[in-house]
């Protein structure tokens, strides 16, 4: 019975398609737009029966190019030869594509990362380290989703495996299942929103955006979305204890070393004073020196990161102002003249823009150009060191007394916790920050950085001992289907697109978009509606590559950014993975959940963190400034 | 008639794994060239080029492989729930249709846009003195012949499953979700996950009495 009901979905939701578009065609005077119209809905209805999406695109579009060359009243040889040629130009332009060559290297890395292993070790530490809170145990759960997902990037896997690992935990303490499920299927999709995600270079391809931009601004949205689940977790936890048990003592107890319990005698202890005391009178501690020296090393560890991260902001933030001025001096003129730019040097405003946009965020030629700016004798800014805004100040102090308050109440097991932080969470999230923000910060391109990323995955995987040859293997492999399977997609699409564009479907769609004289607002609205509902049906992929073309030339008239409308899509289309029926999420799931578990339950689960994303889609758009701040302050 | 199909399936893994090490390759220039640029300040012209190719050929290479193992994505809305014959028919249908149309002219005007890229002796366009890039676009017209081939085989197959009602078998390659190699990498036991169907048995139970004043 159930299997009739998901056929009959299918096929209305067809039919809905379908019926439609034939209505408004006018079959006696088709013009070459209807035809463009009549792909449109044919190519998702052929997406629905199941064929591979890139072929569907690829012979659609060549089909229909050629109708269209046809219907342009050329001979039957000039328009076979021209639809070749516009089939092989496309796809030679997707093989030469500087923006995808990033997906690659991205996935690469992904695979290298999760075979690495660590997923074990980093939800078990993220647990005891927070096991005090409200439903900490989900907490632990969407906080490991999240950080393995971004390194990652392979939703399944990540599914997979805290569905073996969470679930029996969560389900061990008594959570309630739906709860469970929903936490880990939300959680693992976290991956496609937080860069670096291959979703942000598959739009930045589509969409010709820069993907730096596009890195910088899903960043905070990525984050929000994640802390608005955790907030969600925690309400729960509070309103419903029956749902999301605390965790026992039990379960909270962390195993000490031999040296620890020597050190503290059983007793719970502070380790900044035992260990400088054991330092001190080594005898009377019955403990080596050296030994409570490292661990004394290890405790201090994030005073010292605290340290070198303070002075390194504060040189880049009372530095800025020579490299501004000095980057416009080299543009006037190189070395002589250092008040060229009053006397008006020709240089077109633009370009001195640029240079001041490109140049002040590369590291090391600012640097250069600070130097010469210092040794200019008639520099306006000679050794300029601005005084560090108060902000500086504030947060700096506001860190320091957390670290203040930490050590205070740092005990033995923290210190462990900590200890096996240090083996899984930091790990990944230095890998994550460092290809992040050399993109941001524009010391790399997205590409560069990737490449860097695999390598840094390599080396992760070497550092965990899981680097065998056959691992590298199976990544290798791994990663040629998978960049095949999107690339490939995207030759289809591109040659679709083009057809559509030839058959002036296209304008079809401005005209009556246009007729419609909507505001920028209502649009917006309408574009993630029909966005939201194509998510049902079709994965994020195919709305990516397929849809997106049409929406995008509609964006001009409406001044919209084509940035921000973006970030709109990547955080509604996390719905996409949550949305039955084809929500992978469930599905992965449901393969390594207990037999007793439902699909239905699991879809329980899912519906309030996808309200969740739908609420966190309206606060991005109300407040733009959460994700077009960073790249806004990058990017001045 | 399986070995044959088998046999087709393996000359596009080869081909397929054989370029898939390019990533490695890709990786390794990269971070090499990166270091080479900003520690040694020298840059190689000829890099961005290289890396084009690699990229380009590593997934032109890949479709057919792909495709052999039913890498492709397909919107799976009713796929999954049609018999296999229902399957079989509606790929048969549409292999014709569209993949075989694409395939062909992928293959047919990649050989022309080859050959021109051949007679010229092409050199790349991104700089002075660019490498050779015909045998870059040669990869268009090998790739669309491998595909060509692979379609054919999957044709087949579907013609097999019309006959027969249920799938020809294929080799096993590595997947992304291998369910038991996770297990085994996080030490999970099916027995543990049957374990736990009691728990949520006795949730249930729970709930559905859950109305009931608790004694």
């Amino acid at each position: 019975m159930r299997l009739r009901k998901e056929l009959w979905f299918g096929f209305i939701l067809m039919a809905l398609i379908v019926i439609p578009t034939l209505w408004f065609m006018p079959l006696s005077h088709m013009s070459q737009g209807h035809f463009g119209l009549l792909m449109l809905s044919l190519v998702v209805v052929a997406i629905m029966l199941g064929f591979p999406t890139a072929f569907t695109l690829m012979g659609m579009g060549v089909i229909f190019t050629w109708i269209a060359y046809r219907m342009g009243q050329a001979p039957q040889e000039v328009a076979i030869r021209q639809t070749l040629d516009l089939m092989v130009q496309r796809a030679y332009a997707v093989m030469t594509n500087d923006v995808l060559i990033a997906v690659p290297l991205f996935v690469f890395m992904g695979y290298l990362v999760e075979r690495a292993n660590l997923i074990e070790r980093l939800f078990r530490s993220l647990h005891l380290a927070i096991g005090k809170i409200p439903g900490s145990l989900a907490v632990a759960t969407l906080a490991t989703c999240a950080v393995f997902a971004t390194a990652t990037g392979i939703i399944g896997a990540v599914v997979t495996l805290m569905g073996l690992l969470a679930l029996p935990a969560m389900l061990k303490s008594g959570y309630n299942v739906k709860l469970s499920a929903g936490v880990i299927t939300a959680g693992g999709t976290l991956g496609i929103l937080i860069p670096p995600s291959v979703l942000l270079i598959l739009y930045g391809a589509t969409a010709s955006v820069s993907v730096v931009q596009l890195y910088a601004g899903a960043f905070f949205p990525g984050l929000m979305l994640a802390g608005l689940y955790m907030a969600y977790v925690m309400l729960v936890a509070k309103l419903k204890p029956a749902w999301a048990p605390m965790p026992s003592e039990e379960e909270r107890h962390v195993e000490l070393p031999p040296l620890a319990r020597q050190l503290t005698g059983g007793a719970r202890r502070k380790t900044l004073p035992t260990l400088l005391g054991a330092i001190a009178d080594s005898r009377k501690a019955g403990v080596p020196v050296r030994a409570s020296a490292r661990q004394l090393a290890i405790a201090l560890l994030p005073a010292f990161a605290l340290a070198v991260g303070a002075l390194v902001v504060y040189r880049a933030v009372t530095t800025q102002e020579v490299v501004d001025t000095s980057g416009l001096q080299e543009m006037g003129s190189f070395d002589d003249e250092p008040s060229a730019d009053e006397e008006g040097v020709q240089v077109p405003p633009e370009a001195k823009k640029e240079e001041a946009k490109t140049s002040r965020y590369s590291l090391d030629r600012s640097r250069l150009r600070a130097e010469a700016a210092a040794e200019a004798p008639a520099a306006p800014a000679v050794g300029g060191r601005v005084p560090a805004p108060p902000a500086f100040w504030i947060v700096l102090g506001i860190l320091a007394l957390t670290l203040v308050g930490l050590y205070f109440s740092q005990t033995f097991e923290r210190l462990e916790v900590f200890k096996m932080m240090l083996g899984s969470f930091f790990p990944l999230a230095i890998l994550i920050l460092a290809v992040l923000g050399s993109i941001i910060f524009g010391w790399a391109t997205p590409t560069e950085a990737a490449a860097m990323g695999a390598g840094g995955g390599l080396l992760l995987a070497a550092a965990y001992r899981r680097l065998s040859v056959d691992v590298v293997k199976e990544s290798v492999f791994l990663t040629a289907k998978t960049t095949a399977m999107v690339c490939w997609l995207f030759v289809g699409s591109s040659i679709f697109s083009a057809a559509f564009a030839l058959l002036g479907g296209q304008e079809i769609i401005e005209r009556w978009v246009l007729s419609l004289n909507m505001t920028p607002t209502q649009f917006m609205l309408l574009a993630q509606f029909i966005i939201f509902i194509l998510g049902w049906p079709l994965e994020w992929t195919e709305i990516i590559v397929i849809f997106m073309p049409i929406f995008l030339p509609l964006l001009g008239h409406f001044h919209i950014d084509p940035l921000f409308f973006g970030l709109l899509v990547a955080l509604n289309l996390q719905t996409a993975f949550l949305s039955p029926p084809v929500a992978m999420a469930a599905f992965y799931l449901k393969g390594v959940a207990p037999k007793h578990v439902t699909l239905n339950q699991i879809f329980a689960g899912m519906m309030p963190f996808m309200a969740i994303q739908i609420f966190a889609l309206a606060l991005l758009y109300l407040f733009p400034q959460i994700g077009l701040w960073l790249p806004g302050l990058v990017y001045k | 008639m399986q070995k044959i199909l088998l046999t087709i399936d393996k000359i596009s893994t080869r081909f397929g794994q054989f370029f898939s090490w390019l990533i490695v390759s890709l990786t390794a220039l990269m971070v090499w060239e990166i270091m080479s640029r900003r520690f040694f300040d020298a840059p190689h012209a000829w890099s961005f080029d290289a890396q084009i190719q690699m990229y380009g050929t590593l997934f032109m290479m890949a479709g057919a492989y792909t495709l052999s193992k039913a890498g492709h994505v397909r919107g799976d809305v009713l796929y999954g729930f049609f018999a296999p014959r229902v399957q079989a028919g509606l790929d048969l249908t549409l292999y014709v249709f569209f993949f075989l149309p694409g395939a062909v002219a992928l293959a047919y005007a990649g050989y022309i846009y080859a050959g021109e890229s051949w007679a010229i002796r092409e050199r790349s366009g991104i700089m002075a003195d660019g490498p050779f890039i015909y045998p870059f676009k040669t990869v268009i017209p090998v790739a669309g012949a491998l595909l060509l081939l692979q379609g054919v085989a999957e044709i087949a197959r579907c013609v097999i499953c019309l006959r027969t009602g249920e799938w020809p078998s294929r080799k096993e390659d590595v997947v992304e979700v291998d369910v038991d190699k996770l297990k085994e990498m996080v030490h999970v036991k099916d027995e543990d996950i049957a374990a736990l169907d009691e728990i949520v048995v006795k949730q249930e139970e729970k709930a559905e009495h859950g109305k009931e004043p608790r004694s």
